[in-house]
């Protein structure tokens, strides 16, 4: 007889909640057939424990009780304590395997290298987006830096203490503008290896992400609806959610060819913090609706994408336990409909 | 719109030409207009490439305009729009683009299609005036 869905698939523990069982939680929970029932860890400030909450897994400091679980079929044990395997021996049920020892730091090293492969993925990405604003970024600076140039070139000699205040309120506001120029381009181009979960407020960051898109495009014709329900902080990695809105809007704008509504919405709606994205553009291809998150996958001219946006999007959303979907119809625009569970709020 | 130049009015003391300044950031427009109207000129400004288009087809400035300085990135009607559009109607007007793109390859298309120079911002006052007093003396040896 054929097994069921339930029957085929494979309900894991995790024992150890440290860098090793954060990794393996991230991985596993981006594979169908995989269920994780529980992870335990002795330390309630373990940063695994958090990751698995938002993913609405499960967490205990009792890792007897959770090793006992008669559903278990697989026990992953990356806690490195050497008290742990006799404790497991005593209290697992006879049909639930046990991965631990040697074998365990073999699967944690490989899942650890899978990890921080990603990591210099979405980095070379963001890399590859600040090259193609490359034009962008040197006209923003540009411009200011000519205005500063100029007043001070006129203050030289002047001696009117009307002039010289006006003229030195100019470069203050330049140097102002240059310095805000500056700090969105450091949120952006962070590296993702040290991550930095802060209370975040995302109204905040959309407003962020739309000043960096503008070095890739002129925003001038574009309309910016804001619809910015109040929303509770989340606690995330802001460079992330940064680099997650940047990429939405400039596909949108793209999509437009700067022309048109972009409307920006957050809210609430039933446990669930909710960001939308939505463009007035000629709306994606039926075809091409499937494949928009496929690593690689492009309509973009060569060398104006890396096809590893959305990709890395999505990863970045699954990653706090939200979910992301497009919803299109030719002629119609686009909408970037995504979703966190509230558990992630501050 | 300033359809009226800023800069020499006096008769006694003609200016040393019209120069047209196309760009949307009003900083960078009050800079050009202290540079060139105190070295002698008069200027005339438009924020856009839609507004420049409009103000040289405005009165006589088709005949008084002696150099159009012209920024890239704008809204509406951008430079090289409007450069296409001045090229075609007022091929006798030099255009000087002063621009804070960096770009090899737009600067060698807008040469080709006869432009005098492509600055790049920041552009120092003495580099300006240089430009813009071999562009207006191109204008007279044009018109003679």
């Amino acid at each position: 007889m054929k097994p069921t869905a339930a029957e085929q698939s494979l309900f894991v523990v995790i024992l150890g909640a440290g860098k090793g069982g954060s990794a393996l939680i991230e991985l596993l929970t981006r594979c169908s057939g995989i269920r994780i029932l529980g992870v335990a860890d002795s330390n309630p400030d373990a940063p695994g424990l958090q990751l698995a909450r938002y993913h609405y897994i499960p967490t205990t400091s009792d890792i007897a009780w959770l090793v006992a679980r008669d559903e278990a079929s697989l026990i992953i044990d990356v806690t490195g304590d050497p008290a742990i395997p006799s404790l497991i021996a005593r209290h697992k049920s006879p049909k639930t395997e046990v991965l631990g020892g040697i074998a365990a730091r073999l699967i944690w090293s490989l899942i650890q290298a899978e990890h921080e492969m990603y990591e210099h993925l979405a980095h070379a990405e963001k890399l590859s987006t600040l090259g193609i604003f490359t034009a962008g970024i040197a006209h923003e600076f540009n411009n200011p830096l000519h205005g500063i140039m100029g007043f001070s070139q006129h203050l030289q000699g002047e001696t009117d203490p009307a002039i010289i205040s006006e003229y030195s309120r100019e470069i203050v506001t330049l140097t102002r503008r240059l310095s805000e120029m500056t700090k969105g381009l450091n949120l952006y181009a962070r590296t993702g290896q040290m991550p930095e979960i802060t209370d975040v407020q995302i109204p905040q960051l959309l407003d962020e992400a739309i000043k960096m898109a503008a070095f890739s495009t002129m925003l001038d014709e574009v309309t910016v609806v804001r619809n910015y329900a109040p929303v509770p902080d989340m606690q995330v990695n802001p460079s992330e959610l940064h680099q997650i809105f940047v990429n939405l809007i400039i596909n949108a704008v793209q999509a437009m060819n700067a022309r048109g509504h972009l409307t920006l919405s957050t809210g609430v709606e039933g446990g669930y913090l909710t960001v939308t994205i939505q463009d007035t553009g000629p709306g994606i291809a039926p075809q091409d609706l499937a494949r928009v998150f496929a690593p690689f996958f492009t309509t973009k001219e060569r060398g104006s994408g890396t096809g590893l946006g959305l990709y890395i999007v999505r990863t970045i959303v699954n990653k706090y336990g939200g979910t992301i979907e497009p919803v299109s119809q030719s002629g119609n625009g686009t909408t970037f409909r995504i979703q966190f569970p509230l558990s992630s709020a501050a | 719109m300033a359809l009226w130049p800023f800069g020499v009015h006096d008769r006694e003391h003609p200016s040393l030409g019209v120069i047209l300044v196309v760009d949307d950031e009003e900083s960078i427009r009050k800079i050009s207009r202290l540079t060139l109207t105190k070295a002698g000129y008069e200027v005339i400004e438009a924020e856009n490439g839609e507004k420049a288009i409009e103000v040289l087809n405005t009165g006589e400035n088709p005949l008084t305009v002696d150099v159009i300085l012209c920024d890239i990135r704008m809204p509406k009607i951008n430079g090289v729009e409007a450069i296409q559009y001045f090229r075609t109607q007022y091929p006798s007007v030099p255009i000087i683009v002063q621009t804070g793109f960096p770009d090899l390859n737009l600067a060698t298309s807008l040469m080709k299609q006869g432009i005098v120079d492509y600055l790049v911002k920041p552009v120092e006052k003495e580099k300006l005036l240089a430009a813009v007093s071999k562009a207006a003396e191109q204008r007279t040896t044009c018109n003679t």
